[in-house]
C-alpha cells in the first residue's frame, strides 16, 4: 500500500471531526507559537542590544591603565608616545582627559561635574557624538587651547536652566581653588536608545591642552583614556590584539585595559542567549502538554473507531498499517499545529517590530521555522506512538464486537 | 471439484482465568468441513456451538488451536500476521450484519476500500468499485453516504465492497439479522444470483428459512459438526 493513502486518509479522518481536531491541535498551536516567538524574539533582541551599543559607542577600542594591578594610584598614563605609536592602526585616535571640577548652582553652592578634554571636531572624528546645538570647537581651537566648550545634554541643564547656553560663559572651579571660565559653543544629543541613560552625565568637554595649562592634576602630554575609532572594515578582534601587543611591547603584561564594543556585545548576546534558553524552556513546557492533549485526542479516537479498526482489518489492513495510518494522523494534527503555531508567532514578531521602538528588526529564521516544525512533527511522532500501538494491537474480532 | 475450504481436525481452546485455576473452553473439537468451488454453504447451529468460531478461522481472523486447514488451496498454519492479512484481503470477502461501512466514506469509497490496501491505483480502484456497485444494483448511489441509504442498500454495498475483492469466498455473517423482510429477501435474491454466477458462499444464520436458501447446510453442535459436513 502507498503510504501516501495514509496521509490522504488520515486527512479525511481529521477534518471529518473539524472541531475535535482543532482543539486537539490548540495546545500545539500555542506551544509552537510560544516556542517560535521565544526563540525569535531573543534574536531581535539581541539585535537590538548590538544596534543601540554601536549607537552609543561606535565600534571602538577603548584602552585606559589598569587600576586594578595592586598598584598606586601612580600608574602610567597614557603618553603622546603611545598615541604616535598607535598611527599605524586602522583606526583613529582620540585621546581624552578627564579631570573632576565644580561649578555653581545657587549662590555659594558647587556642585561637582566633569571636564572632559578632548580632540577638536570631535563629532567628525566619532559619529557617535551628535551636535543638537551650536558646534563643536575645532580642530585648530583644539590645539591652540582656546577657553571654548561643548556642554552634554545634562551639562546643559545643570548649568543654564531654562536657558540657551550657546555664547553664554560656563564657571568652573576646580576643588584645589583654580578657576575657570569657558564661552559655550555647542551642545550635544542626549545618547539614545536602550544604553543612553548608561552614558548620559553631565559633561563639560574642552580643548585638552587648557586643562593640561589649568588643572594641577594633569600633566602635558598624558591621557587618561584613549577611543579608537575603527576605520570601515577593520577586524576589532585584530586590531585589539594589535593595540594590546603594543602597549605590551611597551610598558608591559597587564598595566592597560584594553576592550572592544565587540567584546561588550558578546557579553550582552551571552546573556540574551541564556534568557533565550531559559524562556524557550519555558515554552517548550507548553509543547509537552500540548503534547499529551494529543495522545489523549489520540486514545479516544482508537476507541470511538474500535470497528473501523476491526473492519480495515478485516479487509486486508496489517497492524503495521494500522499503527502507520495512527501515527500518520497524529503527526498530521501537530505538524498543522506547527504551521498555524509559526505563522501566529510571525503575526505577533511583526506587530512587535512595527510597535515596539527598541525591536528594529523583524528576525524570523529558516532554522526557527524548520526547527518549530521538526519538533511539533517529533511531538505527533512521540505522542502518536502508544495510541497508534493500541490501535494495531486491537483482535479483529474483538473490535468487529465492540459496541 | 476444487475445495476452497478444506479443513481436518479443527480444533479451538480458548483458555481464560489466572494461572493458577485456568478453565479451558472448547469452542471447537474436531471439525472436518470442505467446501468445493461455486458452493452456497449455509452455517448453522445454536448459540454456543461454536458457529462464530469457525467462520472466523475459515476468515482467517482467528487461527485454530490444532488441526490443518488450506484456503483455496493453500495451509494457512504458521503463516504470520501480514500474510494472512494479505490473504484475506485476496481470498475471502466479508458480509457482516451491522454492514461496518465506514460513515464518512461515499458508497463509491468504503467499497474501494479493500483495494486501497492491495496497493491498486485510485483511478483503477474507483473504477473497480463502480462497476461492483452496479453489478448490485446501486449504479445510481455511488456518491451517497452510508447515512442517506436505507439498510438494503447498505447491505449491498457492503456485499459490493466484499465483491470488489474478487474473493475465492464470500463469508457472510447474519447478512439479513439487521434487515427487514422485504430488505432481507432482497439480499437473499442478490445472494442466489451470485451463486449462480459461480460465487463460494458461506453464509452464518441461525433462521432456517434464510438457511435453506443455501445448497448444503452445515450443522453444528457443541464444537462439532452434526450434519452436511462434506460436499
Amino acid at each position: 500500500m502507498n503510504p501516501l493513502e495514509n496521509f490522504r486518509m488520515a486527512f479525511e479522518s481529521l477534518w471529518g471531526n473539524k472541531l475535535r481536531s482543532f482543539l486537539a491541535l490548540l495546545g500545539i498551536v500555542i506551544g509552537v507559537f510560544a516556542v517560535t516567538a521565544m526563540i525569535s524574539l531573543g534574536q531581535m533582541a539581541s539585535a537590538g542590544i548590538t544596534q543601540d551599543l554601536e549607537a552609543i559607542a561606535g565600534r571602538s577600542i577603548f584602552v585606559q591603565p589598569n587600576f586594578n594591578e595592586g598598584q598606586t594610584s601612580d600608574t602610567a598614563p597614557i603618553r603622546d608616545e603611545d598615541v604616535a605609536a598607535l598611527q599605524v592602526l586602522p583606526v583613529k585616535v582620540l585621546p581624552q582627559l578627564f579631570t573632576n571640577a565644580q561649578y555653581e548652582s545657587k549662590p555659594g553652592e558647587r556642585r561637582s561635574i566633569t571636564l572632559q578634554g578632548t580632540p577638536g571636531d570631535l563629532p567628525g572624528l566619532d559619529p557617535t557624538n551628535k551636535i543638537a546645538r551650536g558646534r563643536y570647537f575645532t580642530q585648530a581651537e583644539a590645539r591652540g587651547g582656546l577657553a571654548v566648550a561643548v556642554l552634554s545634554d545634562r551639562a546643559a541643564k545643570d548649568l543654564f536652566p531654562n536657558r540657551d547656553p550657546v555664547g553664554q560663559v560656563a564657571r568652573l572651579y576646580y576643588p584645589s581653588g583654580g578657576r575657570l571660565e569657558l564661552t559655550v559653543v555647542g551642545v550635544l544629543e542626549p545618547p539614545s536608545g536602550l544604553f543612553g541613560g548608561l552614558s548620559s552625565s553631565a559633561t563639560v568637554y574642552a580643548p585638552i591642552p587648557l586643562i593640561w595649562s589649568t588643572s594641577p592634576f594633569t600633566r602635558k602630554g598624558q591621557y587618561d583614556f584613549l577611543v579608537l575609532s575603527l576605520d570601515k572594515g577593520a577586524d576589532a578582534q585584530q586590531v585589539s590584539k594589535q593595540v594590546r601587543r603594543i602597549f605590551e611591547a611597551r610598558y608591559g603584561k597587564g598595566k592597560f585595559s584594553i576592550q572592544s564594543t565587540e567584546s561588550f556585545q558578546d557579553t550582552l548576546r551571552s546573556i540574551t542567549v541564556i534568557l533565550q534558553a531559559l524562556l524557550g524552556a519555558i515554552a517548550g513546557l507548553s509543547l509537552l502538554v500540548g503534547g499529551i492533549g494529543i495522545m489523549n485526542i489520540m486514545l479516544v479516537s482508537v476507541t470511538e473507531r474500535t470497528r473501523e479498526i476491526g473492519l480495515r482489518k478485516a479487509l486486508g489492513a496489517t497492524a503495521g498499517l494500522v499503527r502507520q495510518q495512527f501515527l500518520i494522523e497524529a503527526v498530521v494534527l501537530t505538524l498543522v499545529g506547527g504551521v498555524l503555531g509559526v505563522a501566529l508567532a510571525a503575526g505577533l514578531l511583526v506587530l512587535i517590530t512595527a510597535t515596539v521602538p527598541f525591536f528594529k528588526v523583524f528576525i524570523l529564521s529558516p532554522t526557527t521555522i524548520l526547527l518549530s516544525l521538526a519538533v511539533s512533527a517529533l511531538i505527533g511522532l512521540f505522542f502518536g506512538v502508544w495510541p497508534a500501538a493500541r490501535a494495531a494491537a486491537l483482535d479483529p474480532i474483538e473490535a468487529l464486537r465492540y459496541e | 471439484m476444487a475445495a476452497v475450504v478444506e479443513m481436518q481436525g479443527i480444533t479451538k481452546t480458548y483458555r481464560s482465568g489466572s494461572s493458577a485455576r485456568t478453565v479451558e473452553v472448547h469452542a471447537l473439537r474436531g471439525v472436518d468441513l470442505s467446501i468445493g468451488q461455486g458452493e452456497y454453504v449455509a452455517l448453522m447451529g445454536p448459540s454456543g456451538s461454536g458457529k462464530s468460531t469457525l467462520m472466523h478461522i475459515i476468515g482467517l481472523l482467528d487461527s485454530p488451536s490444532g488441526g490443518s486447514y488450506r484456503l483455496g488451496g493453500q495451509p494457512v498454519e504458521g503463516l504470520s500476521e501480514a500474510e494472512l492479512a494479505r490473504i484475506r484481503n485476496q481470498r475471502v470477502g466479508f458480509v457482516f450484519q451491522a454492514f461496518f461501512l465506514l460513515p464518512r466514506l461515499t458508497a463509491l469509497h468504503n467499497v474501494a476500500l479493500p483495494l486501497v490496501y492491495r496497493g491498486v491505483p485510485s483511478a483503477e480502484r474507483l473504477r473497480r468499485a463502480r462497476a461492483a456497485l452496479e453489478s448490485v444494483g446501486l449504479g445510481d448511489r455511488l456518491d451517497h453516504l452510508p447515512s442517506e441509504l436505507s439498510g438494503g442498500q447498505k447491505q449491498r454495498v457492503a456485499i459490493a465492497r466484499a465483491l470488489v475483492q474478487e474473493p475465492d469466498l464470500l463469508l457472510a455473517d447474519e447478512p439479513t439479522g439487521n434487515l427487514d423482510s422485504r430488505s432481507s429477501e432482497e439480499i437473499l435474491e442478490l445472494f442466489d444470483r451470485l451463486h449462480r454466477q459461480g460465487k463460494t458462499i458461506v453464509m452464518v444464520t441461525h433462521e432456517p428459512d434464510v438457511g435453506a436458501r443455501a445448497q448444503r447446510i452445515v450443522r453444528l453442535r457443541d464444537g462439532k459438526i452434526a450434519e452436511g459436513g462434506a460436499a
